[in-house]
């Protein structure tokens, strides 16, 4: 019987790569079919997801898309385990350590990269035969976010990125125009406060919150080979674009939340109850605009935009398989399954964003606030895929505050952030 | 103090290790009487051994290298390297006298709030059940609420901290962002811990008086003495043992702090907030860096158990007499 | 009429100082009641209000409802109760014997045990990971005891010891001079006049199993395994919670707690000692 079963795959191995071979120019949606080799597909799947209890999500995952999947491979059984997200990565590492990892996590883009380097990831670029026909359907960004040392460790599974959300009525209020540019921005500021409102409220400085500042100004982080800060995360482009900011602090137009946002009040409150006028966020706040402020409507706009353009964050989660995985054929028939145009589709209903790139016009259609998002995907980036990028980003969160706070200039800052993150990103390459 | 003699054995000379001279003699009675109190040690000290003091000094091992958790990879031998990163580590430095201030604060708040409401309630005082399980409440809540709860207290707008500081009691012209700062962040993260630790403190003072004997009391009454000589006299001697091990279980305590300060502040703004263990979980579990994380865990502890060593030896001397 | 009066007095200001410190100590917790019975709670809203403008039971009916609730009530129970009665006989056998007997190294093990008070355990957790793995432990909630009352015997041994101390040693002498063993005495003595101090370990341990997160997160897998305070911190979202859940949760989780503190309380009254002396 083990030959049968070999035999099945290499048949749809083959068959696969004449497909692939045959296929036009343009990416092939991947239907999922039943091929002659998944029917042998049996045993458990483990999959390791932040789900919380109760959530639109959760309940999408258990009781449309694993029973659909399940029917489709009758000897296969998911076992999802929802962990609370605020200790996934803990236990990861732990899991790590102990050799106890599950066959799937739908983990943080920016924990791959780490966990690549710990070697408990599947390299999913050489090992799955058909990596190719899914890596060229989702969007670039979110494709890099699974890149460690030239081989691809996971495939993205939901996306997201931020954008300017704004309070039409304050701005209305205040007589200017919605900006579309940085130098708009700070123009309309003194209107804005004489309105009673910050021009741009953001609970942090690190690079979540710093970097579409700094690529719209041009800048950059890291070379394109995360080797080193240097050049680049102190460059006159990046110093503007946190320059911008610290200015507008510094004259009143920023709230104190940037330095810490505990006990302050939060971006999304300040918005609603018109003492914001603009933050950046992502497609997450509209379910919660409507449940917890329903008379207030948020409108949304890109990035303003600076000499390097319109340029946001990619954010999201990436699938990837582990090395220890004892199922990894009906794994990464899951992994495709995830893949696929009805999974993605049925969790855009619920607000995570597809990363299947041709699903784009789609998705105005099914949440109408998705069509901003989706523009910004177009050049939206991912933060540099490395396993220091954490200690990287407290260290640019600790001296840009030191910049606003005026304890140093924001070239100092960020030339004391480059040199440190240099020394980090040596020890990988 | 005599032990039981078994009449039939030969009296012999001091034996067994032990070197208080009164026991001379070792018998069959006293071998059976220590492997008798081995009976009463052994299971949970074996128990405790393999759960703490095996993984413990796993992790003193690991503090001498630098650590890589992947299971096939190298994790090269670093000597006290860690260590002396430690000591010359301005964060880490902050961070304990971080955790020292936060232990300044809380333990003689705790302490004296706790008896007080101890000795309150130890009378019989209508309603005292109902009060009992009112203090008690703040240590049952989970941190994750309380700090929660608390964040909204010393919110940097019109919460109540605020309003009690700057409008109730004048002592600052305008609103305290109590969270940009590191003393005024302290001080939040410090109330929390007091206003979370005085009922346990409490109940632990509550059972003390309670095993005082009633006929003491009642003898001291009739020699004519009144509430507070009565407690001076009767009550304070019995609870002096409860009040050295709660100072010193509540001085640990506070050395360690951990979950209240990653919930309220995660440390921040920018590290001003950190304490040893919050730093060590941010090495550790973040940066994955087990072996500085290991190398912080245990400069704390050795800290802590040199100053609870002097404080212990202390107190047993005032025991003893 | 003056002693009366004076004993009004006393009475009146204990009362005042207790409703004022109660009323400190209880109003967090009454702010969290407050908001587990409003709909919309995403935002925490003003603390000074109390009262919810239109109070729900919808918090605690998706509670309960949620799948596998009381199967964790039910795992956090079980996995309690069993350790608080361990913790309870292991500490105690210990620390009567640190307290009243002698033995060769008595002096070396106390000291082993006072160290593991300075151990902060959230460092041990990856050897004690490993640990778990090669006993076989991981994964299961009987698994759970053996590191709940190990991490817990220092403490409470800790604590117990200075109780055991406080009896006054003509009773164990009385005893002795009877015939009794350590155990009859440990039994029938110790054990009976420390109620208070073996009533706060009771509570302490029960409070510390119960609540207990990090550790049971990480070992457990399975996610019908799981105990309370894992099912409690999985209402929280990534991007956003609805704190009125959370705290719904919360409460119903500090039920058992608090019964366990009334129930042991009782153990808290003076007079326990009464004629021991008179022996």
């Amino acid at each position: 019987m083990k030959y049968r079963k070999s035999g099945g795959a290499v048949i749809a191995a083959v068959a696969a790569v004449a497909l692939a071979a045959c296929s036009s120019s343009s990416p092939q949606v991947t239907q999922p079919t039943v091929s002659a080799g998944a029917q042998e597909l049996t045993g458990t799947v483990t999959y390791w997801h932040a789900y919380s209890a109760d959530s639109p999500e959760v309940a999408t995952l258990e009781g449309t898309i694993i029973p659909a999947f399940e029917k489709l491979h009758p000897g296969v059984t998911v076992n999802d385990v929802p962990i609370p997200y605020d200790e996934l990565h803990q236990k990861l590492i732990t899991a790590a350590a102990g050799e106890q990892l599950p066959d799937l996590v739908r983990a943080d883009i920016g924990w791959v990269p780490e966990l690549a380097n710990l070697g408990v990831l599947e390299p999913l670029s050489t090992s799955m035969p058909d990596f190719k026909t899914y890596s060229a359907q989702v969007y670039p960004g979110t494709l890099a976010t699974n890149l460690w040392k030239g081989t691809y460790y996971g495939l993205p599974l939901d996306t997201n990125t931020r954008v300017l959300l704004y309070d039409a009525s304050l701005f209305e209020k205040a007589g200017v125009a919605v900006p579309t540019t940085v130098d708009e921005l700070m123009a309309a500021a003194p209107a804005l406060k004489k309105a009673g409102a910050f021009a741009f409220a953001d609970n942090g400085a690190g690079g979540w919150n710093m970097l579409p500042w700094i690529w719209s100004a041009g800048g950059a982080i890291t070379d394109d080979g995360v080797t080193k800060a240097s050049g680049y995360l102190n460059s006159a482009a990046s110093v503007k674009g946190v320059q911008n900011l610290v200015d507008m602090y510094k004259a009143g137009y920023m709230p104190d939340i940037i330095l810490g946002d505990s006990g302050g009040l939060a971006t999304s409150d300040g918005l609603a109850t018109d003492k914001y006028a603009t933050i950046l966020d992502g497609p997450w706040m509209y379910p919660i605009f409507a449940s917890q402020y329903p008379d207030f409507t948020v409108s949304a706009s890109q990035v303003p935009a600076g000499p390097g353009g319109s340029v946001s964050v990619v954010g999201g989660e990436d699938i990837v398989m582990t090395q220890s995985s004892k199922n990894k054929a009906a794994a990464t028939e899951f992994m495709r399954y995830l893949l696929s145009e009805e999974s993605q589709l049925a969790m855009a209903k619920i607000g995570q964003m597809p990363v299947l790139s041709n699903l784009g016009p789609q998705l105005a259609s099914i949440n109408a606030y998705y069509s901003q998002f989706v523009e910004q995907l177009q050049t939206a980036k991912p933060r540099p895929p490395t396993p220091a990028w954490s200690q990287i980003d407290s260290i640019m969160q600790d001296e840009i505050r030191a910049a606003i706070r005026g304890d140093k200039t924001v070239q100092q800052a960020l030339d004391e952030a480059a040199s440190q993150a240099d020394a980090l990103l040596a020890q990988f390459n | 103090m005599s032990t039981p003699q078994s009449t039939v054995a030969p009296p012999r000379t001091a034996g067994l290790g032990s070197r208080r001279p009164r026991h001379r003699v070792a018998t069959a009675g006293r071998r059976r009487a220590i492997l008798a109190a081995y009976t009463f040690v052994l299971p949970g000290f074996a128990l405790y051994v393999l759960v703490m003091i095996y993984p413990a000094i796993q992790t003193l091992l690991l503090s001498f290298r630098d650590w890589n958790i992947a299971p096939g990879m190298a994790s090269p031998w670093v000597g006290l390297e860690n260590y002396s990163r430690a000591f010359k580590d301005p964060v880490f430095v902050d961070a304990l006298a971080n955790a020292a201030a936060y232990t300044a604060f809380t333990v003689p708040l705790q302490i004296l709030i706790g008896l007080g409401l101890a000795v309150l309630l130890d009378a019989k005082l209508p309603g005292r059940v109902a009060f009992r399980v009112l203090f008690y409440l703040p240590v049952v809540t989970s941190w994750v609420v309380v700090s929660l709860l608390f964040q909204y207290i010393f919110s940097s707008g019109d919460g109540l901290a605020n309003h009690v500081v700057v409008d109730m009691l004048r002592l600052a012209p305008e609103n305290v962002s109590w969270f940009q700062e590191r003393w005024s962040g302290l001080f939040a993260i410090a109330v929390l811990g007091t206003w979370k630790g005085i009922g346990w403190a409490m109940l632990i003072f509550l059972a003390a008086l309670t095993a005082v004997p009633v006929e003491l009391k009642e003898a001291a009454q009739l020699d004519g003495a009144n509430a507070p000589q009565r407690f001076r006299y009767v009550s304070m001697p019995a609870i002096r043992s409860a009040l050295s091990v709660v100072f010193i279980l509540l001085f640990i305590g506070g050395f360690n702090v951990f979950i209240s300060v990653l919930l309220m502040t995660g440390g921040g703004p920018g590290n001003a907030t950190q304490v040893p263990l919050t730093y060590m979980y941010q090495q550790a579990f973040k940066f994955l860096d087990f072996g500085y994380g290991s190398a912080i865990s245990f400069t704390l502890t050795m800290v802590v158990l040199a100053a609870s060593a002097l404080q212990y030896a202390w107190s047993r001397r005032k025991m003893e007499d | 009429m003056s002693p009366t009066w004076r004993k009004t007095l006393s009475y009146g200001s204990r009362y005042v100082l207790l409703f004022a410190a109660g009323f400190v100590m209880v109003y967090p917790f009454l702010f969290m009641i407050s908001t587990s019975f409003k709909s919309r709670s995403l935002a925490l809203g003003d603390p000074t209000n109390l009262w919810p403008t239109s109070p729900t039971l919808d918090n605690y009916r998706q509670v309960l409802g949620t799948a596998n609730f009381g199967r964790y009530f039910i795992n956090s129970a079980v996995v309690a109760l069993v350790s608080t009665a361990l913790i309870v006989l292991l500490s105690s056998m210990m620390a009567y014997a640190f307290a009243r007997l002698d033995f060769p190294g008595k002096r070396v093990l106390f000291t082993v045990i006072i160290v593991g008070l300075t151990i902060p355990t959230m460092m041990l957790i990856i050897p004690q990971f490993l640990l778990a793995r090669d006993l076989h432990l991981l994964n299961s909630l009987p698994g759970l005891v053996p590191f709940y009352v190990g991490t817990a015997l220092a403490f409470n041994t800790f604590l117990l010891s200075g109780f055991f101390r406080q009896i006054p040693r003509e009773l164990d002498e009385a005893m002795m001079i009877d015939g009794a063993g350590p155990w009859r005495r440990y039994w029938d003595l110790a054990m009976p006049l420390s109620k208070p101090a073996v009533g706060t370990v009771i509570i302490f341990s029960f409070l510390g199993t119960w609540d207990e997160f990090a550790w049971a997160l990480t070992v457990l897998n399975d996610v019908d395994k799981r105990t309370l305070p894992i099912a409690i911190a999985l209402f929280q979202g990534q991007h956003s919670t609805s704190w009125g859940l959370v705290f719904a949760a919360s409460l119903i989780a500090i039920v058992p707690v608090l019964a366990v503190y009334i129930l042991f309380q009782r153990n808290f009254v003076a007079g326990l000692t009464t004629g021991a002396l008179k022996h």
